[in-house]
């Protein structure tokens, strides 16, 4: 079987570019893959199934939705919040027309209205603060033979949106854990939390500077180690001199480090996240691999990790005492987190594994490549043996027949 | 209660899964419960035609037989276990394992059109549905159970099953070894011609019929084996205690087998077993020294393990004792006991 493959590809600064590099070569032992690529934009050989990889970032997937446009497949969705992509597309392309009619699909006349209030400038962009309201993942969808998608989240959120096609649920593949790990240079006899990744109010990073300084107050030894680019307008000193905490002494902060070698330094990482736009994360999936205990927020993908490697808060009301509180049991408890980190690890080596994962992907795409053809055939057998007896394709009597294929299998 | 016991039959064959089905008919009746056999033929080629006979049995409805209700279905194997039940217990004699591990194999069936590729899923999807649904699930070997878990990941409870009923015993070790069994080439019959085309003292004798068979005596005469493969074909259960009560040994190594009865079979009649190393489940019953010989799947390897044997029947015959003490721990009173708690 052969699969054209669409996806951002390194050195694309790009998290589904390191999960394409992840996922690919054990992709090719399984399958004959044919891998598309940005300035190709074009298939070299007929495949029998192509295969999109959508994230929410214009730059990096506009090509791939045009190339979807064109020929319709399979899409991994990375990201079930869209909005973002579909106004880079279209606003960002001077294709106003492009935006209205999507918020038109999207939300109705009400939809129109407001994508004319964005345009005019009326409204701020509904792609900053409004996205999750309006996913505009429909753009996409409708292009979609079928999905693959990471999570039981994004899963309902589909079937909820109306999406009535096969879908397939694959978790993220985990990075082997890698054999040596260089050290980093931290304070000694200091206990590590780390957090890692683009540094935006997303990350809840306000909440975890505020809950951060409460508990200091009681696990003085705590150190903060932020790692990551920092999201223009979101400025960290005025809230380090608020609560109190000096940089480069309670709170660290490092544009880039190996996410093993940082990973490796933490006792706990953290990864806090609202709203979330479907995702699943790179760095939560290398934590598992490296054994880290997790605390993370109740919410979307994060919510489905197992309770025995990743403590869980809420977002909003009671969040920063929980944080608090969470990582206070975390840091005087090496038992616990001894626990949870084995827990993380056997998480990774089992459900993640990325033989089992590519094996998963495999089998969605061959399903996908001839489940029509298949489906047709049994269709075809079973109408004719009703047919020869008299009975009408649309009549009573075959509803039953109908209701027991769709049970087990091809019905529709 | 009343119990459906569902196998599916491909007409005019018989061998351990049709013996098994009707036994455990059988043995529920003998405890005062009301059983019937449902069957419905079952042929898996070409094509598609391994979905739609499947999809027959979801179309019967057993939940309840002229106004009253069925209390429980037991399925045995794919397809069978695809009926819809609100009480339904696997104990999986096997899947359709040509969608699994014989897939590209000889033994297997699906092509590598992306239609192939496409069925073979759809097999393995309803697997995963109609197994799914079970309250319990049983396999009758730790073989069976793990190839269950990594392809669906349904986990079954290890449930072997005693062998039919015959009247077992040992009248000597005799000079040939038998092989019992559908002679087909999962069973790998082939190699112990070969064995017999690798020593000039063996002899055997092959009980059972199927569609190999009359490639293997032609390839037992091409061998100038003269007379000393001799092929019984379909024995009564007479011939067959005889046979057993007569042979040196039992050969039984197929492919990856699922449980085989055959073993257990040839421990009652303390005979010891020679198996290969592949052979799957028979490894959970024949030990290597213990029970029998587990030899290389080679013609010199078998040869020499049936020599052996020839050679120490004090071995040979403590072998089979201590395989007819483990068979007789397996009893329908504690295999139904689980079945049914």
């Amino acid at each position: 079987m052969k699969v054209a493959y669409y996806s951002p590809q390194p050195p694309e600064r790009s998290g589904i570019a390191d999960y394409s590099a992840l996922l690919l070569p054990a992709l090719a032992e399984r399958i004959d893959v044919d891998v598309v690529g940005r300035r190709s934009r074009r298939q070299r050989r007929r495949a029998d199934v192509s295969l999109y990889h959508i994230g929410n970032e214009p730059e990096a997937h506009g090509w791939i939705v045009e190339a979807l446009r064109r020929r319709p497949g399979i899409v991994v969705l990375h990201d079930f919040v869209l909005h973002h992509l579909v106004a880079g597309m279209t606003l960002g392309r001077g294709d106003g027309g492009g935006y209205l009619d999507a918020m038109q699909r999207e939300a109705g006349p009400v939809g129109r209205m407001l994508a004319h209030g964005v345009i005019d400038e009326l409204l701020p962009p509904l792609w900053e603060d409004r996205a999750v309201e309006y996913p505009l993942a429909g753009e996409v969808l409708v292009s979609a033979n079928g999905l693959i998608v990471h999570s039981a989240y994004v899963e309902r959120l589909v079937r909820d949106s109306g999406y009535r096609e096969p879908l397939w649920r694959i978790p993220h593949p985990a990075w082997p854990a890698p054999a040596e790990i260089a050290s980093v240079e931290l304070p000694e006899g200091r206990t590590i939390i780390g957090c890692y990744g683009h540094l935006n109010p997303a990350k809840r990073l306000p909440q975890l500077l505020e809950a951060f300084a409460l508990l200091r107050r009681r696990v003085p030894e705590a150190l903060l180690l932020l790692v990551g680019s920092l999201s223009p307008g979101l400025e960290l000193e005025p809230v380090y001199d608020r609560l109190g905490l000096r940089p480069g002494d309670d709170v660290i902060r490092l544009d880039y480090v190996d996410e093993a070698r940082l990973l490796s330094a933490c006792e706990v990482c953290v990864n806090l996240r609202y709203p979330t736009m479907g995702e699943t994360s790179g760095i939560v999936v290398r934590a598992l691999s490296l054994g880290r205990p997790l605390l993370v927020s109740d919410v979307g993908w994060f919510a489905e990790l197992p309770d025995e490697a990743a403590l869980k808060v809420p977002v909003g009301e009671g969040e920063i005492p929980a944080i608090v509180d969470a990582l206070e049991l975390l840091l005087r408890d090496p038992a616990l987190r001894r626990r949870m980190g084995d827990a993380a690890r056997a998480l990774a080596q089992g459900e993640h594994r990325l033989e089992r994962v590519a094996e998963a992907y495999v089998a969605a795409l061959e399903e996908a490549a001839g489940g029509v053809m298949v489906q047709d055939a049994v269709l075809g057998e079973m109408a004719r043996a009703a047919a020869e007896t008299g009975l009408a394709a649309n009549g009573r009597a075959l509803s039953d027949v109908a209701e027991r294929l769709r049970e087990v299998g091809p019905g529709r | 209660m009343r119990i459906a016991v569902c196998a599916p039959q491909v007409p005019f064959v018989r061998g351990g899964a049709e013996i098994f089905s009707e036994r455990l008919v059988d043995e529920l009746r003998k405890r005062e419960h009301e059983v019937e056999l449902v069957t419905v033929p079952f042929k898996w080629y070409p094509g598609e035609r391994v979905l739609t006979q499947a999809f027959l049995w979801r179309l019967l409805d057993l939940e309840e037989a002229d106004g009253a209700p069925i209390d429980l279905v037991i399925a045995t194997k794919f397809p069978s276990y695809v009926i819809r039940h609100p009480n339904k217990i696997v104990w999986l004699l096997h899947q359709f394992r040509q969608a699994y591990e014989l897939d590209r194999t000889e033994l297997g069936q699906f092509d590598e059109s992306a239609e192939g590729r496409a069925l073979r899923r759809a097999v393995q999807r309803l697997d995963r549905v109609a197994l799914g649904e079970a309250r319990k699930l049983f396999a009758t070997s730790a073989n069976v159970a793990d190839r269950l878990e990594r392809s669906t990941g349904l986990p079954a409870e290890v449930l072997p099953h005693p062998p039919q009923e015959l009247p077992y015993r040992c009248d000597e070790y005799g000079d040939f070894v038998l092989s019992v069994g559908r002679i087909d080439r999962a069973k790998r019959v082939e190699l112990l011609i070969d064995a017999l085309g690798a020593d000039a003292s063996l002899r055997c004798v092959v009980a059972g019929e199927g569609p190999e068979r009359d490639r293997l005596e032609r390839l037992a005469r091409e061998r100038r084996l003269n007379g000393r493969a001799i092929f019984a074909g379909g024995v009564s259960e007479q011939e067959l205690a005889d046979l057993y009560a007569r042979c040196l040994a039992v050969y039984y190594a197929p492919v990856d087998e699922d449980f085989g009865m055959v073993p257990y079979e040839a421990f009652l009649a303390e005979k010891p077993v020679v198996t290969t190393t592949d052979a799957g489940g028979p490894l959970e019953v024949v030990g290597n020294r213990e029970t029998g010989l587990v030899c290389d799947p080679t013609p010199t390897a078998v040869a020499q393990a049936f020599a052996w044997l020839r050679d120490h029947p004090d071995e040979t015959r403590a072998y089979g004792r201590a395989g007819q003490r483990a068979a007789k721990q397996l009893t329908w009173d504690a295999a139904i006991d689980r079945l049914l708690a």
